[in-house]
């Protein structure tokens, strides 16, 4: 089956979002939508308010005006831990690891919405708060083998090379077994063999558990070869929305983005 | 050569998520827990169960207290002493005047009325952060000094605003001899200390170390930023007002609100940060060690100073403390912020490859 044919209604839709710093507007009036299992890319040249974007969608800003609908239901100011409960993970442009913490215990925080038990059975321990963590470390594992970073898994991540930590992060929203994943320029960086093992990645995440994927990148190629859908923002403005290939026909683009010709 | 891992698999999660995945640890601390318990009541006089051991057991559960919350959950406090303070007092007053309850009650009650008062001053944390949040937590020291001798209920009333602690009978049997009193201590803290392991290990500790390491990403996993930090003011505050309650029952038995001063505070900020910040083996290693380097020092400062030909003018000693205190605590902050536990740390990985260098 193809993945067009997977793709079903939207589950989050932006409608109208205009998003201010003060004098700076960083988004203007932007509609589209996500639809469901679908990889959904967001491109524009540098400061044309992609990661705002994501911020919005995720609840680490709130828009002025405008609405942003998941699954259905109009959503207020969330907060960013909201969105999380309500299935929505992502990673970060630079990247936002816990530093003092191992790589097993940065993707085991990326569970902590499962757990179930109270702060006093963990001191306990013995029961419920054992079987839970062992549980939660069983889950944990299956995506560190999905990932392939088995031997680092007990490494602290502050020493780990750029690339691996790009790869931790993606594994710490994954083990939150999102519906909709943000990712945040997952390539940038990267040598040419860390982004073939990324797209592959982000691939068989959208394939094997069916998630949406909303993802912000530079690479052209990347995102031509992995998105059912690009959007393309300028300054803040929806300049275009369509399939890769309608986008690349499409002459504004060609003309702010990629270059006028001469 | 001994202390390898070698021939040691782990076949279960459960096995590699003990506490002690290393045998030889294992053996160590079992070893530990032995001559703690079986062998130094009985050999210790009592001069050093009384003035060293237990305020060393009680000092670091202060410390493992203030670690929860400094080293752990990121927010630095300077107001350890008062909510050892309120643990103290509370536990007093509910002792007078709750007849029938039992001590162990209510100490457990004036650590729980400790976070209570914990998490109410833990309240601006969840605006300020670091250095604004030290001078909030500073209010909390004085403010509750100051309400436990304004208020003269606190003491019941005695002239000189100091209580006097009553008896420690625990069904029906009493703790009075300094050996009976460092076994019923060390049994709270090796207690309390092993579930403050069990939290920091589980989903707990995991959401007040992201909250400590990176707060946008910890709110953006999902971790609720009100709900994990004045946990951590409570349960902080908790251990800090159990020590208190044992500081005062268990070790000085007569304490007034002006002994929980400024200066407990930084001692108890000073054994974390020389022990090791965000580290359980490290408030141990940290009140070790400010407990015993001033005896130290007062036994052998002035036999070393004249084996090198320096004649120390009397008093030098507690000058000399001073000293080295404040350049140990410059060494460590600059150097190894982590403390002792990560020297310890880095000693152990050395000898799990020892004779080689890789």
């Amino acid at each position: 089956m193809s993945a067009q044919r997977r793709i079903g209604e939207p589950i989050l839709v932006v409608e109208d979002v205009s998003l201010s710093f003060g004098g700076v507007r960083a988004l203007a009036n932007v509609s589209f939508d996500v639809r469901e299992h679908e990889i959904r890319a967001i491109i524009g040249p540098n400061g044309a308010g992609k990661s705002s974007m994501l911020n919005v969608i995720n609840g680490v800003y709130h828009p002025q005006t405008g609405t942003v609908t998941y699954r259905g239901v109009k959503r207020h100011r969330v907060h960013p831990h909201e969105a999380a409960r309500q299935g929505i993970a992502r990673t970060f442009q630079n990247i936002a690891l816990f530093k003092g913490m191992t790589v097993l215990d940065n993707i085991m925080t990326g569970r902590n919405l499962k757990t179930r038990t109270s702060f006093l059975e963990q001191a306990i321990w013995i029961g419920r708060a054992r079987r839970e963590e062992l549980e939660q470390r069983r889950k944990v594992e299956e995506v560190i083998d999905f990932l392939e970073i088995q031997h680092v898994r007990k490494t602290p991540v502050g020493r780990l090379p750029y690339g691996l930590q790009k790869r931790v992060e993606l594994a710490r929203a994954l083990a939150a077994e999102p519906d909709l994943l943000l990712l945040d320029e997952p390539m940038a960086g990267m040598n040419i063999e860390e982004k073939q093992d990324m797209c592959r990645f982000v691939l068989s995440v959208n394939e094997e558990y069916g998630t949406t994927i909303v993802l912000i990148e530079h690479d052209m190629g990347v995102v031509m070869d992995l998105s059912d859908r690009v959007v393309v923002l300028d300054y803040g403005k929806l300049l275009a929305d369509g399939t890769p290939d309608a986008v690349r026909a499409n002459q504004a683009v060609i003309d702010a983005y990629l270059g006028v010709k001469h | 050569m001994l202390y390898r891992e070698a021939g040691q698999f782990k076949a279960t999660y459960a096995e590699d998520q003990q506490i002690f995945p290393i045998r030889q640890d294992r053996i160590a601390i079992t070893a530990l827990l032995l001559v703690a318990f079986l062998v130094i009541p009985f050999v210790a006089s009592d001069y050093w169960l009384k003035a060293i051991l237990i305020p060393f057991l009680i000092f670091s559960l202060a410390a493992l207290g203030l670690n929860i919350l400094t080293g752990y959950a990121g927010q630095l406090s300077l107001g350890t002493a008062g909510f050892m303070a309120v643990g103290a007092f509370a536990a007093y007053n509910f002792e007078l005047r709750v007849e029938w309850m039992p001590i162990l009650v209510s100490w457990a009650l004036g650590g729980l009325a400790a976070a209570l008062v914990g998490i109410v001053f833990g309240l601006p944390s969840l605006r300020i952060k670091g250095f604004y949040l030290a001078v909030a937590t500073l209010a909390a020291q004085f403010f509750i000094v100051w309400a436990l001798t304004k208020f003269p209920w606190f003491s019941n009333y005695s002239s000189s605003g100091v209580i006097t602690t009553g008896k420690t009978e625990i069904f029906g049997y009493v703790f009075d001899s300094p050996r009976e009193k460092y076994l019923l201590v060390l049994a709270i803290v090796v207690l309390m200390a092993l579930a403050a392991k069990n939290m920091v290990r589980s989903e707990t500790g995991r959401a007040w170390m992201a909250v400590r390491d990176m707060d946008v990403a910890a709110e953006v996993v999902g971790i609720r930023m009100m709900h994990t930090k004045l946990l951590a003011f409570a349960v902080s505050s908790f251990y800090c007002g159990v020590a208190g309650a044992l500081y005062a029952y268990a070790y000085i038995g007569t304490v007034e609100p002006e002994g929980f001063n400024l200066d407990l505070s930084f001692r108890i900020l000073f054994m974390i940060i020389i022990g090791g910040v965000g580290s359980i083996l490290g408030s141990f290693l940290g009140a070790g060690f400010i407990i015993l380097f001033p005896i130290f020092l007062n036994s052998y400062a002035d036999p070393i100073a004249h084996a090198l030909g320096i004649d120390l003018p009397p008093g030098m000693t507690s000058n000399l403390e001073l000293m080295i205190f404040g350049a140990l605590i410059i060494f460590f902050l600059a150097v190894e912020p982590h403390g002792l536990a990560r020297l310890w740390q880095i000693g152990k990985e050395k000898l799990r490859l020892w004779p080689f260098p890789h």
